[in-house]
């Protein structure tokens, strides 16, 4: 197995990758041990390394660090399917539009009830559940008697942000009573769509 | 008007009613390999500052440090021959300098401008409800490594190049036709750390929508490669007990936006409807890469919530 180890303690940024760099470029290294003294270093390194294709790890020793990259087949399958799942993980956010106090058309009582059930239900969605925009008739739902309040008040507990429009909370007398959920502006509105990677919008 | 406590971009000596003069010095080691680009890039990166306090540079003094025994002096007339355009670029006059013998090239301006008192731009202006408009794309931090390291495609490098040769003036001259709350300029503390000290100073809270800030192209690449200089991460780290939301954001994306920058864009706040017409005005006055990336809100103070 051919195997180097790298001193680069004393050296700042980016002179450790550079040296990573040499050195796998002039001969396939299956593992390589990198010597640092400063977490940029070690931080820039194992990103190197990953993305070289190595499974990385580390070691504290001496107030330095030992970043270690190792490079065979299973190790950068696994190394791939990490980096996939990671992204999978900060990049899906979906934002949900409510613009009325009920859920369908046909009888308003019912609808009620499935709109309370239907946010209830909101967070089998997971981290990816990012934000709840609340518009038009949606905005009834943050007021002291509305069912639907301990539900959103707990969602709010778990981070997910609430957007309240402020106009629609003008227009029905409601500035006052909100519950729940920041008071928000359409700029914030459009944005957040835009922001968001997916948007479902209940009407 | 404006001195040392608020971490602002320049000083401010008021003269008399209508009339303060604006003071700054900044120099910088080189960011990329040609003196010409360089001596460009520093004394832009100079001026810079008295445009970010909503000021005019009259005047300007190179401040050189150059290891004249061991290096070409044509290296020298070059790194000179660039700050002086740029300075006759931003309408000032070159008035004289002061060189030191150092085995490490350094090179800069101080520059003495003028603003009206009432037009004074700070940090501290910013107010809820505002829109936040940054002029220039980010990344300058991170892809001056990839320059020295070699690791950039000459088109990358030549738009990272000219995007930090680009003096502010243009975007502040359109800036100064609009009811401008607070600016600063986005330079070595990257734009986290400055959006950061816009809210601490106006004690608001500052949302970043992450996904809108332009970047230059291959600055996401570079970070990924492991080119981060440390300062960016003493940014990132300086900042992070002051940011809600990181979570939530690709960490290669959260690097970039605490890259140390190089002569960086105007941070403008300002309130939502003339930011709309301001970031129209500046697009089509030639600040391509305009684009609105954050609001203002009194909900906190000194936050910075990431989106």
């Amino acid at each position: 197995m051919n195997e180097q180890v790298l001193d680069c303690r004393g050296l700042a940024c980016p002179s450790p990758v550079l040296k990573a760099k040499e050195i796998i470029e002039r001969n396939a290294v299956a593992r390589l041990s990198v010597l640092v003294d400063n977490p940029a270093a070690r931080e820039n390194v194992s990103r190197f390394l990953a993305r070289m294709g190595y499974a990385v790890g580390f070691l504290e020793e001496d107030g330095a660090f030992r970043i270690t990259g190792t490079k065979d087949e299973s190790a950068v399958a696994c190394e791939v399917l990490e980096e996939v799942k990671n992204q999978d993980e900060v990049q899906t956010r979906i934002a949900v539009i409510i613009a009325a106090d009920r859920m369908g058309k046909g009888d308003d009582t019912l609808g009620g009830k499935l709109l309370k059930s239907f946010i209830g239900t909101l967070k089998e969605m997971g981290p990816e559940l990012w934000r709840l925009i609340l518009l038009n008739g949606g905005v009834k739902l943050t007021v002291e008697d509305s069912e639907c309040l301990g539900e959103l008040q707990s969602l709010e507990r778990e981070g997910i942000s609430i957007l309240v429009c402020g106009t629609c909370l003008t227009h029905f007398g409601l500035l006052e009573k909100k519950q729940v959920g920041e008071t928000t502006n359409m700029l914030d509105i459009v944005t957040a769509m835009q922001t968001a990677d997916k948007v479902v919008s209940v009407m | 008007m404006i001195g040392r406590e608020t971490s602002d971009d320049a000083g401010v000596y008021r003269i008399s009613k209508d009339m303060a003069l604006v003071q700054t010095i900044d120099f910088i080691t080189p960011v990329v390999n040609d003196p010409y680009d360089f001596g460009r890039i520093a004394a832009a990166n100079s001026l810079s500052d008295v445009y970010a306090m909503g000021g005019r540079p009259l005047t300007a003094m190179n401040v050189v440090c150059f290891p004249v025994s061991s290096m070409d002096k044509a290296v020298l007339r070059e790194i000179l021959r660039g700050g002086l355009d740029a300075v006759h670029e931003a309408g000032a006059v070159l008035v004289g300098g002061h060189s030191v013998v150092d085995p490490e090239i350094k090179f800069g301006l101080s520059v003495t401008g003028v603003v009206r008192p009432d037009k004074v731009l700070a940090n501290a202006g910013a107010k809820g409800g505002d829109a936040l408009i940054l002029t220039k794309p980010i990344g300058t931090g991170v892809l001056a490594t990839a320059i020295k390291a070699g690791l950039i495609s000459e088109p990358a490098r030549r738009r990272a190049v000219e995007t930090m040769a680009t003096l502010n003036r243009k975007a502040a001259e359109i800036m100064s036709e609009y009811p401008v709350n607070g600016c600063t300029d986005v330079t070595g503390f990257g734009l986290l750390g400055h959006g950061l000290e816009m809210a601490t100073g106006a004690k608001v809270r500052i949302t970043l929508f992450s996904a809108l800030v332009p970047l230059l192209p291959e600055a996401l690449d570079a970070v990924g490669m492991g080119l981060v200089p440390a300062g960016s991460f003493s940014n990132r780290n300086f900042c992070s007990h002051r940011i809600v939301g990181a979570k939530r954001i690709d960490p290669v994306l959260l690097d970039l936006l605490s890259d140390a920058q190089t002569s960086g864009g105007l941070l403008i706040s300002l309130p939502e409807e003339p930011a709309a017409s301001l970031l129209q005005a500046l697009k089509s006055g030639g600040v391509a890469d305009a684009a609105i990336v954050g609001r203002v809100s009194t909900a906190d103070q000194g936050i910075i919530e990431l989106e």
